[in-house]
């Protein structure tokens, strides 16, 4: 592919990543267009995708120009690469992606689905790299849904991205390092923080930011795991309980960071068909990719930190220009992270003190035990004749569970949010219930669009002349 | 060696329903799968009951199982979501009105409870519709449900009584012996029945084929999408501006439409069913219809792969030779006709003979089927249906 120079390239997500090549691929020549979905409009972020924002959209986040100006400003990588001549798509959704293969011979040039405020367009590429970022892991526990409650992502948005952040006093869950991160930001911004909370009896970011969240006046409640959040109509308090023996105590709070940790966006290349794996370490599935980032579908790259370190530019460059996919033959990469681990002690910490009548999907509204004990939704009035098991088949076979049933049966993970809120909870619960290793649950499928999109923006005539025949065919009259 | 009353391949819908039937009769079913139980067509379906008005082929089958649907909920134990709130056919442009003039022309062949019905009759029924709305056709008969709710129950009433699914084992070949069946070979080994029922969807012809056994269908993948919930706007399953689509009881808009691409099946491959960006023009398509839909959100996309037979009917064919050996297409509307068609495959398949209306449903109708009926009529791989 070498000399198809400049090569149209598509980078998807503003990330470190994300920016980096897109600036070297531009520098070398090539035709790149950034795309980044922020600034999300209010209704995007209604929909609590990538990041959780939770019920309380700040009402400083109505002003959409402001708000435009403070996000490009607040990342120098857009910025530089706007500079750069890179055509710059921010506040924009690529919503699907698509390319010839087995059963789809249409497509013509690879192409990725973008949308708008504006419109859609269909944006030809001869590489495309995602580079999407990551998501918030948003465990379930009572009061959730209250406003003053948002995951580390979208608080991290809100102190230093959108800069309305309104809470006061602040409980942080976790002492992961992205929660010792979001507690600094916060300080600097003058947010008390009234504690944080812990499963474990050990600070999971280590001893020194242990030491240095000490020094900060931050209290860390060992062994200990939230019950509720507490109020009327936003967080007044949170209620959290010790592990060993019970006790229970209510924390004075205006709003509750979910810092236990966070997760790749995987939607848009587990829905393109790039083969999968499942990380122990993140505790996530990721699509399979060699050094250089290439996964198993031609010219298509994944760059994240969980996965390839952010692949060297430069050899990411040198490969979009080799082209092809990854090889067959790859060694597992070792396991770049201990969360996975993190993320299953705090689910079963909260599934044990908080039980089965928990809400786990919010978009649906159905708790733990109606999940594990697959019931129909409360409009459909009726139960199950027999009780039945998510666990459809013997080991070695193949999946042992799949999340898809639970889906369909549950509608858990079939809301708005498409399950990225729970679908990582619903799957380490089944784990946890069942005895299954996260690896022998085949997660729910990911569809395009990969956000809500409206039918507004999305609409499109067909192509002029394109015959439209509802249903099949017409009767073929060959046969007499 | 194990060993089975019938091994039936597929476990989609039709695979499903026709094993929970023989295993009601007292046979010992096992339902093998290559995949999981429920993944393909069946899962996919939008959940319409076709009449099959136009047919006169299969119109009677329709018939019977728009009876059994009624009382399907009860009979399994687990929600279908069937209901009967009729169908309406909306034509929304001219030429559409006249189309509909000559479905209800045909449609009254086989049946005397249709009526044309006039715009405001139209928007009484789906208030929604489009001020653009010129007139539709109406039966007060049939309905929808929902696909997935249903396979599913299929499945968990089987395994009620006993009965086995197993799933990620595809049958790599059909065994037969001295002009009978004999059972089916799987990765795992041989397994050895009486009889075999072929609910294999898209895959049937390849794995008849080394048989001997033609069987004419031609795969088909097409996109579908459901919209955000919205409140309950209507109950009545419409065929509108090339579109089939229904409102779930949890306020999803579930529609399908757009050409078709042929598609290429092969033993027990897994066929990937990627989507399209003609899920855009649908979207354009369904706001026509409903104007009022422009602000509801596009939720999830996806495609599904069916059989087509060359007439478009449904197949049920109990081969001579070998013996024991009966295949199934269901032509497209397979979620509709199961619990019927499910009735004819299990009588047939246990005792050699059916009540049910299926007797011109076999191969024989095909006689003069040129053997390159998919070249000759573009239904090849590739192309599109247009
Ligand atoms: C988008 C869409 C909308 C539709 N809408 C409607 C509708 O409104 N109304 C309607 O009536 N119909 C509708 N249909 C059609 C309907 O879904 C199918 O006709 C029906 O599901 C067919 O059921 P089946 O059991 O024959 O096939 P499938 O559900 O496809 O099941 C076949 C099974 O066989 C398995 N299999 C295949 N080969 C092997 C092998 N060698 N070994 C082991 N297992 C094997 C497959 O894995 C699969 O699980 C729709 C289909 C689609 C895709």
């Amino acid at each position: 592919m070498s000399d198809q120079i400049p090569l149209r390239v598509t980078v998807i997500g503003a990330s470190d990543a994300g920016c980096a090549i897109a600036l070297k691929a531009q520098a070398a020549g090539h035709r790149v267009t950034l795309v980044d979905e922020h600034p999300q409009t209010m209704g995007q972020m209604s929909f609590d995708a990538p990041w959780f924002y939770g019920a309380a959209l700040p009402a400083a986040l109505m002003n959409a120009n402001a708000v435009a100006q403070v996000v490009l400003e607040a990342n120098p990588g857009i910025f530089a690469c706007s500079e750069a001549g890179v055509d710059v798509r921010v506040g924009t959704i690529a919503w699907g992606a698509f390319q010839n293969g087995p059963n789809s011979r249409h497509i013509g040039v690879p192409k990725v689905g973008l949308v708008s405020a504006e419109g859609n367009e269909l944006l030809d590429h001869d590489v495309l790299i995602l580079a999407p970022g990551v998501r918030d892991f948003v465990p379930s526990f009572r009061g959730a849904d209250l406003p003053g409650v948002f995951g580390v992502k979208a608080g991290v948005a809100f102190l230093d991205l959108y800069q309305c952040y309104e809470g006061k006093r602040t409980l942080v869950l976790g002492t992961s390092s992205r929660a010792v991160d979001f507690v600094r930001r916060a300080i600097a911004r003058g947010v008390e923080i009234v504690g944080m909370v812990e499963p474990g009896t050990a600070f999971a970011a280590g001893d020194a930011a242990r030491d240095e969240m000490a020094a900060l006046g931050v209290p860390v409640h060992y062994a200990s795991a939230l019950l509720a959040a507490e109020g009327k109509v936003a967080v007044t308090a949170a209620r959290i309980c010790d592990l060993s023996g019970g006790a229970e105590m209510a924390v004075d709070c205006d709003s509750l960071c979910l810092a236990i940790g966070v997760l790749p966006n995987i939607e848009i290349p587990a829905a393109m068909g790039c083969r999968m794996r499942f990380d122990a370490g993140v505790g996530s599935w990721l699509p399979k990719t060699d050094a250089a980032g290439r996964t198993s579908l031609e010219n298509v790259f994944w760059l994240s930190s969980f996965a390839n370190g952010g692949a060297d530019p430069k050899v990411v460059l040198e490969a979009m220009a080799e082209g092809g996919a990854m090889g067959d033959v790859q060694p597992a990469p070792q396991a770049a992270s201990d969360q996975g681990a993190y993320l299953r002690s705090w689910i079963d910490a909260l599934y044990a003190s908080g039980g089965g009548a928990v809400t786990l999907c919010k978009c649906e509204s159905v708790t733990r035990d109606d999940f594990l004990g697959l019931a129909p939704p409360t409009y459909l009035h009726g139960g199950l004749r027999h009780p039945q098991s998510p666990v459809t088949g013997p080991e070695g076979t193949g999946p042992r569970v799949h999340q898809d049933l639970l889906k369909r049966m549950t509608r858990v993970g079939m809301g708005h949010c498409q399950g990225k809120r729970c679908r990582d909870e619903a799957a380490l619960l089944l784990s946890l219930r069942f005895g299954i290793g996260l690896e022998a649950i085949r997660p729910g499928s990911y569809r395009f669009p990969v956000r809500p999109v409206d039918l507004s923006l999305i609409a499109t005539a067909e192509p002029a002349g394109l015959r439209w025949s509802y249903w099949l065919h017409d009767p073929e009259p060959v046969l007499e | 060696m194990e060993t089975f009353d019938l091994i039936v391949v597929g476990a989609g819908i039709v695979g499903l329903s026709t094993a929970w039937r023989a295993r009601k009769a007292g046979a010992r079913v096992l339902v093998l799968d290559k995949g999981a139980t429920a993944y393909e067509a069946s899962s996919r379906a939008t959940g319409l009951l076709s009449l099959c008005g136009a047919s006169p082929l299969e119109a009677p089958l329709a018939q019977e199982a728009e009876k059994l649907w009624d009382r399907l909920d009860e009979d399994l134990g687990y929600p279908t979501e069937w209901s009967q709130k009729g169908r309406l056919w909306v034509a929304i442009t001219p030429a559409e009105l006249d189309e509909l003039k000559v479905t209800f022309q045909t449609f009254q062949r086989t049946y005397d409870d249709f009526e044309l019905v006039d715009a405001q009759t139209c928007r009484s029924i789906v208030p929604p519709l489009t001020p653009d709305t010129l007139g539709g056709l109406y039966t007060r008969r049939s309905g929808n449900a929902n696909p997935q709710r249903t396979s599913q129950a299929f499945a968990w009433a089987f395994q009620d009584l006993g009965g086995e699914i197993r799933e990620h084992t595809p049958v790599l070949e059909i065994l037969a012996e001295g002009g009978k069946v004999k059972g089916v070979r799987t990765p795992q080994g041989e397994v050895h029945a009486a009889s075999v029922v072929v609910c294999a969807g898209a895959h049937a012809a390849p794995l008849l084929a080394p048989l001997g056994l033609e069987f004419p269908v031609a795969p088909v993948r097409f996109d579908a999408f459901v919209t955000t919930p919205l409140p309950p706007l209507f109950e009545a399953a419409l065929v509108v501006h090339g579109l089939a689509v229904r409102q779930t009881l949890r306020g999803n808009i579930h529609l399908n439409g757009g050409p078709h691409e042929w598609v290429e099946a092969g033993v027990a491959n897994d066929m990937p069913k990627p989507v399209t960006p003609l899920v855009r023009n649908i979207a354009k398509r369904l706001i026509e219809v409903f104007p009022s839909l422009r602000s509801a959100q596009m939720l999830r996309s996806w495609s599904g792969i069916l059989d087509v037979t060359p007439d478009q009917a449904t197949v049920v064919h109990p081969f001579d030779t070998p013996s024991g050996l009966i295949a199934c297409s269901s032509a497209g509307h397979g979620f509709g006709m199961a619990p019927s068609l499910s009735v004819a495959l299990s009588d047939l398949a246990l005792h050699g003979k059916t009540d049910m209306p299926v007797a011109a449903l076999t191969l024989d109708r095909f006689g003069k089927l040129p053997k390159d009926w998919r070249r000759a009529w573009n239904w090849q791989a590739g192309n599109y249906n247009t």
